[in-house]
């Protein structure tokens, strides 16, 4: 047995009781190996559940030469009693894109995170980053000369940077991808190294691309951000395959939810029925769709994967201003731009992405969200900075809110007007 | 630029230093102020050259980033003390 010490954790070992895999025993059973680090981090949680408080102290100025992000720095306050993780820096690292990974590459980090920090990871963190928990301050800059030169990664964002692109499984894996997210993905995080290394906004910007309006990497609830692949044209349908999801020949869902027995399959009920604007019909046995009317829901498509296929004009939806519910509650992004052409080098793509930040740098309070300027400064003012047309859909009402205003510039005569000849005309 | 950017460096680190006598850590939109006839990504871009320079350091919380200057206010070592 290794020579460390275990400090009592009653509490902390009522969460190995549960039905599943706990967080304590990992960590217990790494510090039991010989990390102290683990051992002393188990204690200090205990103290924490005591005392109902935090002992751990927030921020420092540490990091690796020329970058602002990718380190943030953490401090114990009670660093008598638990020694080992006085100093607790953790480090961001910038995932490879969709999360690809062999065994010899994990194998390696893990080796390099056991040799010069605390061995605990956290695969991945909310933004996507593989975060390595715990270290000194002294091995900041070996860990990073490690990471880059041994196993070609970066540091990823943190602080008012930008943060670590994410992407979904893309193209790689998943045949409804309108677009090369995984190309997207890389191509802005090299586009924009110096925004992802050195803080240049009011708070963090995050970017997160998904392939389809299944958006499986949440853009839209996550990223300031969204960008989700769509399509331009008609929904492609094999009309026998519609058939034989009617005939029972082919499985609803690829065969998922077959766990129980949900009777024979109801293309009315489960399809048509569900269709959020009423967009598809049957004409005799034939499934018809007005694609006008398509939202882009995806739900006909996910249920009929072999007889539905999204379009081939393929291109992207933007999307801006999600955020965790920090001020004012959570907040999805809302549209900006419906379509964008997705073709490498992404000019149009990034021509929305200055006008964003030009806006925003100027514009945005300390610790403002790009979602929080828009909802300060309304969605007229975001059309205006963006140079956007309005159109109906910036607007979940657009009926009932057009929620675009004259300005005084575009009305003949301005806001001057004879009330004495308008009254003349109407009464009071 | 080149003349430039070493002009608004000096403009920033005697901004910064004025203002850390009153408030050890700033923001970038604090900065902005040292010059406002330059726009921020130019602020932004010299005030990233002063920390690479040692001039200026950055105090990071996670969230955000706040720009210090050495030496004023709590040093890391007063805040946290060394390691062994």
């Amino acid at each position: 047995m290794a020579d460390v010490k275990k400090h009592d954790t009653p509490m902390c070992d009522e969460l190995k009781k549960g039905p599943w895999p706990s967080f304590v025993d990992d960590i217990e059973q790494h510090g039991l190996k010989g990390k102290q680090e683990c051992l002393d981090l188990l204690g200090l949680l205990e103290l924490s559940f005591v005392h109902k408080e935090t002992h751990w102290k927030h921020g420092g100025i540490v990091g690796v030469f020329g970058y602002g992000g990718g380190v943030i720095g953490r401090y114990c306050d009670v660093p008598e009693d638990y020694p080992s993780i006085a100093h607790f820096h953790t480090m961001r690292v910038n995932q490879p894109a969709s999360k690809f990974y062999n065994t010899a590459f994990l194998r390696k980090i893990c080796d390099i995170w056991d040799h010069r920090g605390s061995g605990m990871t956290n695969f991945h963190g909310s933004t996507g980053d593989i975060i390595l928990l715990g270290t000194t301050t002294d091995q900041l800059e070996p860990v990073f000369y490690d990471l880059t030169h041994q196993m070609n990664i970066d540091l990823g964002g943190s602080g008012s940077n930008l943060r670590t692109p994410a992407c979904c499984i893309g193209k790689a894996r998943c045949e409804w991808s309108c677009i090369d997210t995984q190309q997207v993905c890389y191509d802005l995080t090299q586009e924009y190294q110096d925004e992802l290394h050195r803080p240049a906004f009011p708070y963090k910007f995050k970017f997160k691309i998904s392939g389809c309006p299944n958006d499986c990497v949440a853009a839209i609830a996550r990223s300031d951000f969204s960008i989700i692949g769509t399509w331009k044209d008609d929904i492609r349908i094999d009309q026998s395959a519609v058939k034989a999801y009617m005939g029972g020949e082919l499985k609803p869902n690829a065969g998922a939810h077959s766990d129980r027995d949900w009777g024979p399959f109801d293309i009315q009920k489960e399809v048509i029925d569900l269709c959020p604007t009423n967009c598809m019909w049957m004409e005799g046995d034939e499934l018809k769709i007005d694609n006008r009317e398509c939202t882009r829901c995806m739900h006909c498509i996910n249920v009929m994967p072999d007889a539905l296929r999204p379009g081939t004009e393929t291109g992207a939806t933007i999307l801006l201003g999600a955020k965790a519910p920090i001020l004012d509650g959570a907040q999805l992004s809302t549209l900006a731009v419906p379509f964008v052409p997705m073709e490498a080098p992404y000019d149009e793509l990034k021509e929305v992405v200055d006008k964003v930040w030009d806006w925003w740098m100027v514009e945005g309070k300390n610790r403002e969200r790009f979602g929080e300027l828009i909802q300060r400064q309304s969605l007229q003012e975001m059309i205006k900075r963006l140079e956007l047309k309005p159109i109906p859909q910036h607007v979940k009402e657009p009926r009932s809110n057009p929620y675009v205003f004259w300005s005084e510039d575009e009305v003949e005569g301005g806001w001057d007007r004879d009330i004495a000849e308008f009254r003349k005309r109407h009464a009071a | 630029m080149g003349a430039n950017i070493e002009e608004l460096k000096e403009k920033i680190l005697e901004f910064a230093k004025k203002k850390a006598k009153h408030k050890s850590k700033m923001y970038i939109k604090d900065l902005y102020k040292a010059d406002t006839s330059a726009s921020p990504r130019e602020i932004k871009k010299a005030a990233n050259m002063l920390v690479q320079e040692g001039k200026l350091e950055f105090f990071s919380s996670g969230s955000t980033t706040m720009y210090g200057v050495p030496g004023i206010g709590k040093t890391e070592e007063d805040q946290f003390g060394t390691l062994d």
